[in-house]
């Protein structure tokens, strides 16, 4: 039966977690994000699943790929500098495709920066920060109840495309108090099983969705993974035809079901002159103004993205066909708001509202921004 | 007497380490040890890092992985903990498992997880071309040491031993039984067990330091079994880096073991979870 | 007084129990009334080395070591050790020897012909040494009476029967040493051993089934790099690697299956097998030594 709850967005989480079938949490302590790992620890051993904390950060998305190539789903949690960590494993996930969930509770950085005030300057690392070409998958929340829906959706999209899947929010979201009312059952989705001979079976197989199937090691599929470029038996090559189509697989089987990753809260775009670009935190902020902005006369819109990776470039070119301005509001000094300014129609033009000293962006100051903006039109 | 080649991946061989590296003959020590345990191939899992010894798991029919530099413990633990019902072995080597992997190590160490670590000393990274590692000798040659290595050297088994390891050995490369008992003894050990396999690395080492190929290397190891360094001559050393002192004799076999509580993660008194 | 000091050998190998059948008798000795001694070696016991007791009894004993051709008595648990013991033996003492063979692998001198170096079971090498002597199988009498472990009781029987000491002094000591629940078996192997007489010597043992001959060298060229580790570990020197680095089989006929170059071979490129039935063995390749 569900009930109404206050919680915090890192309880949140943990509740997303079990609900969408985790049943392994490694991590490393850090400021904002330890609120997950104390909920994870109480919670799993009640559902059958395993806790540790690891000795790093590297450690614990180790553990977590090692935990999910048994066949667990797995979860990590961290802030800016465990995030920066965890990029070699992020890598390996992705070149390995080895389902698992990371996320990064965002604080001010460069470093150790500005614990634990919150920022959002660790979205091109999400999508960036591991080296070498790679598909990435980021979801961005905004609320406690959006926390829960998209860390549930996080692991379904992670085991659906055998691909690390990063969660960012900021501190803020992350230790707001909400009430929510939870849903009793969430639809979760489990990897792709292979239903093969074990003497035939291919690791990393070339399918026509372009995922392969995943066995667990134990389960009578004996196989190789490995970080380097490999062939379907999963072993290593240097052939550079093979190593160039998987990398290519590994984009496409994201860009070719972009309809299953893409998710977008778009609000009062349909006769906007301005649009206010927000997502996080900032998002909730944006909805307020452009609220308050419609009451003064100003057709303002929101364009929200929940999944921040892949970029929707093709969305947004749609909805700005027509608008005079963006306002990309970000709590950094300018992120996504390239990403915006090369997707925007030609005639648009993109202007940023960004700050990066701890502070969140009010609905008033952003206000102030759409009203200056949108108001000097001719 | 069993051919431990019908637990190899054919198809792959032969294996990409140089001629005359010891690391190929600990494979096969191993799979020696996983046949005489009458083991379940689909229930033992190599894990592996990066670096020379690491390339072995590919060679394995076993459940293998070829992980990140220094990390195979961290992947081994989270393995273990969702599959208990696993053999984790993890094959790791100087540079991998003491350098950029040692935190890991001395941590798996010091939960007491119950996996095995096969940790090939060659005393140089040889993956890369030879450069300096933890365990080159002082006054060893290495291709970032060409004036002869200055710094201190790791002893690996002491350093796990201090870290809790509850099964603790060495053996070299030169004597394959006796290195097949001791991964029988070491993945029938209840928690961490560590063996240390002192090998060679014509290739690098040997070449650098003008200790012959890897007959003469394993002739070295196995008769003096004290270094795989070579008798050193004053002109290797750095001016301010004093001769060494003759390095006491290794001791082999079995240098720890005892019993203590095996870690297993915080879990549930019952797991419904396979 | 050393003239009334007397001596007694127990010698047999690692595992054999020797020790405790030294501390029965020991105790025995000192339920009769004597000042006993008594010393042991046991060495590289664990391994089937060599195990000997000296003990020494009497009004008053200082050492408990008995010197050359002293001793009342040997107790041999093993044939080789009753050979390498028996000089102890005064003139005019008695050997009691177990039949018993354990071999030790080095006695293994030549691994082409498995030609080992272990003396046969013939009393006639105690020939130079004016000894009474007393060979049995232990073992057998042991098992007969339902336990082989009481097989060294039957030899402190054949003993005692040697000796002037009470009966009961030996059964107490019995009673008192040997593990719970076993006095029973032990005190009826005891007096089995005491009226046993010489046993028939067993004709000699076939020699080892090992097979030195030539076996089967099978080297998969497309995996060797020639790194030439076996033809320089090979003790007979079957293998080279040429010029051009191709490992070659240079002599067949003198491999003796050690193995040694395929469990060096880092390259999985060598395997030693024996030969099947299919290709018979050379029959130069064992030879008997009688």
């Amino acid at each position: 039966m569900a009930e109404t709850r206050l919680i915090q967005g890192n309880e949140a989480c943990a509740l997303g977690a079990i609900a969408a079938g985790c049943r392994f949490f490694g991590g490393y302590p850090i400021t904002p994000s330890s609120g997950i790992a104390e909920q994870m620890v109480r919670l799993l051993p009640g559902v059958g699943g395993v806790f540790i904390q690891m000795e790093d950060e590297i450690a614990s998305l180790a553990a977590v790929i090692g935990a999910s190539l048994g066949g667990s789903k797995a979860m990590t949690a961290t802030s800016g500098p465990g995030f920066s960590l965890m990029q070699e494993h992020i890598g390996f996930a992705a070149m390995a495709e080895v389902p698992c969930v990371i996320v990064n509770v965002m604080r001010g950085g460069p470093s150790t920066g500005l614990p634990t005030s919150p920022s959002q300057g660790d979205v091109m690392q999400a999508r960036w920060g591991t080296h070498g070409d790679h598909p990435a998958v980021v979801l961005a929340p905004s609320s406690v109840g959006e926390v829960h829906e998209l860390t549930v959706r996080a692991f379904n999209l992670a085991e659906r495309f055998r691909t690390p899947v990063i969660l960012t929010y900021d501190e803020v979201v992350g230790h707001t108090r909400e009430s929510v009312i939870l849903p009793d059952r969430v639809d979760v989705v489990d990897r792709p099983r292979p239903d093969e001979d074990p003497g035939s079976f291919l690791p990393k197989r070339v399918t026509p969705d372009g995922v392969p199937p995943m066995a667990a090691f134990g389960d009578g599929y004996r196989f190789h993974v490995t970080g380097l470029a490999h062939d379907e038996r999963g072993f290593p090559t240097q052939d550079n035809a093979v190593a160039g189509a998987l990398l290519t697989r590994l984009h496409n089987k994201i860009d070719d079901h972009l309809d299953e990753v893409a998710d977008v809260e778009e609000y009062m775009l349909d006769d906007a002159d301005v649009v206010l670009f927000a997502y996080g935190i900032v998002g909730r902020s944006a909805h307020e103004a452009v609220r308050r902005a419609r009451d003064r006369g100003v057709r303002a819109g929101l364009f929200r993205p929940r999944t921040l990776w892949p970029f929707p470039s093709g969305r947004l070119a749609e909805v700005t066909a027509g608008v005079d301005r963006v306002i990309v509001a970000e709590m950094n000094l300018g992120q996504m708001i390239s990403e915006v300014a090369g997707a925007a129609a030609a005639t648009t033009e993109v202007v940023g509202h960004l700050r990066a000293d701890g502070k969140p962006i009010t609905p008033s100051e952003l206000l102030e921004t759409v009203l200056a903006q949108g108001g000097d039109r001719p | 007497m069993t051919d431990v080649r019908k637990y190899l991946r054919e198809w792959a061989m032969p294996h990409v380490l140089c001629p005359g590296c010891a690391h190929g003959i600990v494979l096969k020590s191993f799979l020696e040890a996983v046949d005489q345990l009458q083991l379940d191939q689909d229930k033992v899992a190599m894990v592996a890092g990066i670096g020379c010894s690491s390339r072995l798991a590919g060679y394995a029919d076993l459940c293998t992985m070829h992980g990140t530099h220094g990390r195979a413990p961290a992947f081994a633990t989270g393995l273990k903990l969702a599959r208990p019902d696993l053999d984790v072995v993890v094959v790791s080597g100087d540079g991998d498992g003491l350098a950029i992997g040692g935190n890991h190590l001395i941590h798996a160490a010091r939960r007491n997880i119950d996996i095995t670590v096969l940790l090939l000393n060659n005393s140089i990274y040889g993956m890369t071309g030879g450069q300096v590692a933890p365990t080159t000798p002082q006054g060893a040659i290495a291709s970032t040491s060409p004036g002869g290595n200055s710094e201190a050297s790791f002893d690996p088994c002491r350093l796990l031993t201090g870290a809790g390891a509850s099964f603790v050995a060495r053996v070299l490369a030169a004597t394959p039984i006796e290195m097949t008992k001791t991964i029988v003894e070491a993945m029938s050990h209840p928690g961490f067990a560590f063996i240390e396999i002192v090998g060679d690395c014509p290739e690098y080492f040997g070449r650098y330091n003008k200790a012959g190929g890897g007959a003469e290397m394993l002739n070295f190891i196995a008769r003096q079994g004290e270094s795989v360094a070579v008798p050193l001559t004053s002109k290797r050393f750095v001016n301010h880096v004093p001769a060494p002192e003759p390095r006491p004799g290794l001791r082999t076999g079995v240098l720890n073991r005892e019993i203590r509580p095996v870690y297993s993660g915080v879990r549930g008194a019952v797991s419904d979870e396979a | 007084m050393t003239t009334e000091t007397k001596g007694l050998i127990l010698a047999g190998v690692g595992g054999q129990g020797v020790i405790l059948a030294s501390m029965i008798v020991a105790d025995a000795l000192v339920r009769a009334g004597h000042d006993v001694k008594q010393s042991e070696v046991h060495g590289m016991a664990q391994r089937g080395g060599s195990v000997f007791s000296h003990i020494r009894w009497g009004a008053g004993v200082d050492s408990p070591l008995v010197g050359q051709g002293t001793a009342e008595v040997l107790a041999a648990f093993e044939w080789a050790e009753a050979i390498r013991s028996v000089g102890y033996v005064r003139e005019g003492g008695a050997v009691v020897a177990d039949l018993r063979t354990i071999v030790p692998p080095g006695a293994c001198q030549d691994r082409r012909s498995w030609r080992r170096g272990y003396p046969d079971v013939d009393p006639e090498l105690f020939l130079g040494r004016r000894v009474k002597s007393r060979l049995i199988d232990a073992a057998a009498t042991a098992s007969e009476l339902g336990n082989v472990r009481a097989a060294n009781s039957v030899i402190l029987g054949a003993v005692a029967a040697f000796l002037d000491i009470e009966r009961r002094h030996w059964e107490e000591a019995i009673e008192a040493m040997v593990p719970p629940g076993t006095a029973e078996v032990n005190l009826a192997a005891f007096r089995a051993g005491s009226e046993a007489s010489d046993a028939r010597i067993p004709g000699r043992a076939p020699e080892p089934r090992g097979y030195a001959g030539p076996h089967l060298i099978d080297i998969r060229h497309d995996w060797c790099k020639g790194c030439d580790i076996c033809s320089r570990v090979c003790p007979e020197f079957c293998l080279e690697v040429d010029p051009r680095g191709r490992l070659e089989i240079v002599d067949h006929q003198a491999c003796t299956g050690c193995r040694l170059c395929e469990l060096l071979c880092p390259d999985f490129a060598i395997s030693v097998t024996a030969p099947t039935e299919q290709t018979p063995k050379p029959s130069e390749a064992v030879t008997n030594h009688g």
